[in-house]
């Protein structure tokens, strides 16, 4: 258990009750999740007008409750530390208008404060992620975390999933921030890293505990990563509002935000190519993020550690091939030539780390 | 006076003699049967009585008993009505008893005396043999299958009272005309699925060939339609033909179960269950020894297509035969061992809806992604030793050429067969599938490189100790193919290109 799990610094009562409150309305706010500048709107909004807008029928009975709210009756978990935007341990890249007041930690608030004054890059993109937007999230956080950069993401499939299993690749555990109570229940797949991430990083959300896990939860929690972050990469997206949502958040505050591109025929590029062509800045690995990062600043960064070999010349063609999307032994041999030596040169470069396999068995590229 | 005469009563796959003792004395006219004998053969009495009498003979008009021995033994079926009919004629002074001591009869009477073919016919000539018989009689129709037991003579017999005439020394009947032919003729079969007709796919045929070769357990995985069904019913015509042994197995497991075969099967068996089996119907078992596909498949494929929707406490069943080559059943009376040593090939799609990995076709979430890999995972994926992954096809690969036809296939593999029968003879067994840990390392030693490699794979979590050992028999396989008597980097690479982990998703299921 973390010291801060002990931590007697009460949050204050006003936000303690402003979070109380978006669980009340946790509900009705659902049938924003499409919409996310109105959601972000409203969640800008103070409690009052929040109520207003919000509340419909229930206003009366709400705002009642409201008035005789009383924080004293909350019990704190166990586990989970709180900070509010008074506490001096409050990120300070989250103040501003629209940021949430109060956020629930696991893993405390003294490491969210180590973690955030550290250069945070936000690694975020679609659930539906392809093999190869899977395996980019994956370098990248495994790359940024090895350089001593802090990997912000959600906690749901496809591309958050990959960059924070990258980033525990590299030994160390990023920020993930959860779109409901920290007591909602992770998939058993993710077990492991929520477990890696209570003890060596954090989970953030900004409802209290008991809150279920809503479809507006995750799309507010991307404002939160995108403001917590100096870059938000975008790895793989579609073109539908909601998956460039963390995009246009980023943008609006004025944050830097970059794209991977990807093939113009794929459905989970078509965002992230799009992206590019309104200005974000092209991503091809950790190093070029790296680069935006320090970009002015005369500090090289740590290189990635698994930049350029020197290939042998058959292994290099083979993995150009991969690359190109001939990634499957089929499609990189002809009927005459002799099938082992390719499939000697795919399994040495699957051995040497510059292949993965994908779903199906097929071979995808590292980074 | 009291008489004996041989049968055979089959018990699930299993032949058990017995001996009919038959008592006739004087009392009120009376027909008794003793013996664990069911629901057919206590009717015997009546299709023997008359039978009997249809025949021309007498029927005893005193007190008749009928002893079944061994007591324990269940008795089952109509087979015992020959064997029931002569030993009351010679119980009854009708019949000299002297010939009955080393003759076996088999067949079910019919009411007018005529003598009709019972399943299992080939079992009984089997184990008459191994009882010491000299003759066995049956059946017109069941003839041919007599004949294929070498060192028995076979008396074919169309009626009680040509059996009658036989048991007097007299001549058998000539064999029926009906459905039997020459027994080791090669039985022109409906045309055979051949590897010719698979187009592209050429990653996929090369694997099954590499399967085939060293009797590995294998798994197909691709998308819907590209072959997978197709390729796994090809299978059978690259393996080996049965050896003569083999082919007896084979073919009296058929004749008990009723399928008439005519002939020796040459082919392997390919049993193809469907997935919704119970666990029973898979392995066998129930009150009645109920012989199941797993063993049924003995010598030849198991085939389990779309391996996912299995039920898993059936799939779990398969354990034991995949380790052992045999399934024991236990039941109330008796156990029985079945062989059961088959080569499993599954196939399942990559994904719930199949197109996982094929650019944006799929639409599964990653939760069903993961259930699908949950549900593949587990002891049995574990035994698996080689992935064939298939894919959608090219149109223009349907024009293509064929990599090889199931003969040319055929030959290689049973070059590399021999090749590991030979290496293998010392230590029992013949195929590289079959070789542990310590075999393995004697018969498959790296070198540096190789060694280094297989490390190298180890460390990057690529492979489970097990794995390593799946790999190192796939890769021995692959040399023998290529006649080389050592495994080179160069197999290894195959083999470890062919890993049936890597169709979990690597990328994705770390
Ligand atoms: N590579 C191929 N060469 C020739 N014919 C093929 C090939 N692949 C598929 N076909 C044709 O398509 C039909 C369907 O193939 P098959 O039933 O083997 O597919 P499958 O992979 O088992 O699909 P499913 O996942 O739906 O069971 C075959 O009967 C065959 O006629
Ligand atoms: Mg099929």
């Amino acid at each position: 258990m973390t010291k801060l799990s002990a931590d007697p610094a009460p949050a204050c009562g006003d936000c303690l009750r402003r979070s109380w409150l978006l669980a009340r309305l946790s509900a009705g706010l659902d049938y924003r999740w499409a919409d996310v500048s109105r959601l972000t709107e409203l969640l800008a909004l103070d409690d009052e007008r929040l109520l207003r807008a919000q509340a419909g029928s229930r206003r009366a009975r709400l705002q009642s409750d409201y008035l005789r709210f009383d924080s004293a009756g909350l019990s704190p978990r166990p586990g989970v530390g709180t900070v509010c935007r008074h506490d001096p341990g409050y990120p300070a890249a989250l103040r501003g208008r629209g940021a949430p007041p109060m956020l629930y930690v696991l893993g405390g608030p003294d490491r969210l404060r180590d973690l955030t004054q550290r250069p945070v890059v936000a690694v975020v993109g679609t659930v539906r992620a392809s093999d190869y937007g899977v395996e980019i999230a994956r370098s990248l956080g495994r790359g940024l975390a090895a350089s001593g950069v802090t990997v912000l993401s959600g906690a749901s499939d496809g591309i958050a999933a990959a960059a924070h299993s990258g980033v525990v690749e590299a030994g160390a555990a990023g920020v993930a921030v959860v779109g409901g109570g920290l007591d909602v229940a992770w998939p058993a797949r993710r077990r492991s890293l929520l477990e890696r991430l209570r003890t060596h990083g954090c989970v953030v959300s900004e409802l209290p505990c008991g809150t279920d896990g809503r479809r507006w939860g995750p799309a507010a929690a991307e404002r939160v990563v995108a403001r917590l972050s100096e870059v938000t990469v975008v790895v793989e997206a579609g073109e539908t509002a909601r998956e460039l949502a963390s995009a246009g958040i980023a943008r609006s505050l004025g944050r830097m935000v970059a794209a991977v591109p990807g093939r113009v025929t794929s459905r989970s590029s078509r965002g992230t190519n799009a992206l590019l062509i309104d200005g974000a800045r092209l991503v091809r690995g950790a190093q070029d993020v790296l680069e935006l990062l320090h970009a002015g600043s005369a500090a090289r960064p740590v290189a990635d550690g698994t930049a350029c070999v020197e290939l042998e010349p058959r292994l290099a063609e083979v993995l150009e091939q991969v690359g190109e999307g001939r990634d499957s032994p089929d499609r990189l041999t002809d009927p005459a030539a002799d099938a082992d030596e390719v499939l000697l040169a795919l399994s040495e470069l699957e051995l040497i780390g510059l292949l993965t396999r994908g779903e199906g068995g097929r071979y995808v590229r590292c980074v | 006076m009291l008489a004996r005469a041989h049968t055979f009563t089959i018990e699930g796959l299993q032949t058990r003699h017995v001996t009919v003792e038959v008592d006739v004395r004087s009392g009120l006219p009376a027909f008794t049967i003793v013996g664990l004998a069911d629901a057919a053969i206590r009717e015997a009495r009546e299709r023997v009585r008359t039978a009997i009498l249809n025949s021309g003979f007498e029927f005893p008009g005193r007190r008749i008993t009928a002893n079944l021995a061994p007591g324990d033994v269940p008795k089952a079926g109509p087979g015992l009505d020959l064997a029931l009919g002569c030993a009351v004629l010679a119980a009854s002074g009708q019949l000299p008893g002297e010939r009955l001591d080393t003759h076996a009869l088999f067949g079910e009477l019919a009411l007018s005396g005529e003598l009709r073919a019972c399943d299992g016919t080939l079992a009984v000539a089997l184990a008459a043999r191994e009882r010491g018989l000299k003759t066995v009689v049956v059946a017109p129709a069941c003839a041919a299958e007599a004949r294929l037991v070498e060192g028995l003579d076979v008396a074919v017999a169309e009626r009680l009272s040509s059996a009658v005439r036989v048991l007097r020394g007299g001549s058998p009947d000539p064999p029926g005309l009906s459905p039997s032919r020459p027994p080791h003729a090669i039985r022109r079969e409906s045309r055979q699925p051949d590897l010719a007709e698979v187009r592209g796919q050429h990653h996929a045929v090369r694997a099954l060939v590499i399967a085939a070769a060293g009797g590995h357990h294998c798994l197909l995985s691709g998308p819907p339609g590209t072959g997978k069904t197709m390729l796994a019913q090809r299978l059978p015509s690259i393996l080996p033909l049965l050896s003569s042994q083999e082919a007896i197995e084979v073919t009296r497991v058929r004749s008990i179960l009723g399928s008439a075969p005519r002939g020796l099967a040459r082919r392997r068996p390919f049993r193809a269950p469907h997935h919704s089996i119970t666990t029973a119907g898979l392995v066998g078992g129930g009150q009645r020894g109920w012989v199941g596909e797993a063993v049924l498949a003995h010598n030849g494929v198991l085939f389990l297509d779309e391996l996912s929707e299995f039920a898993r406490s059936t799939l779990d069943a398969l354990r034991q035969p995949l380790e052992e080559g045999r399934i024991a059943i236990v039941r109330a009376r008796h156990a029985a061992v079945y062989p059961a040593r088959f080569m499993l090939v599954a196939a399942t799609n990559p994904c719930p809806c199949g197109h996982a990995g094929a650019g944006d076709r799929c639409g599964c979430t990653e939760t069903e992604l993961a259930r699908h890999r949950r549900r593949l995972s587990g002891p049995l994926i574990d035994r698996i030793d080689l992935l064939l992954a298939l894919e959608r096809q090219a149109p223009r690969t349907l024009g293509e050429r064929p990599l090889t036809s199931s003969k040319s296939a055929r030959e290689r593999v049973v070059e590399a067969r021999e090749r590991q029968a030979t290496r293998l003879a010392a230590d029992g067994i013949t195929m590289n599938a079959h070789m542990d840990a310590a075999l393995l390392a004697r018969h498959a030693r790296l070198d540096a490189t190789g060694e280094a490699m297989l490390q190298r794979a180890g460390e990057r979590g690529l492979l489970s100790a097990r794995g390593q050992h799946r790999l190192l028999r796939v890769a021995r396989t692959i040399a023998d193919l290529n006649a080389s008597g050592r495994v080179r980097p160069r197999d290894l690479g195959a083999a470890l290109a062919l890993r049936p982990e890597a169709t979990l998703g690597g990328s994705r299921a770390a």
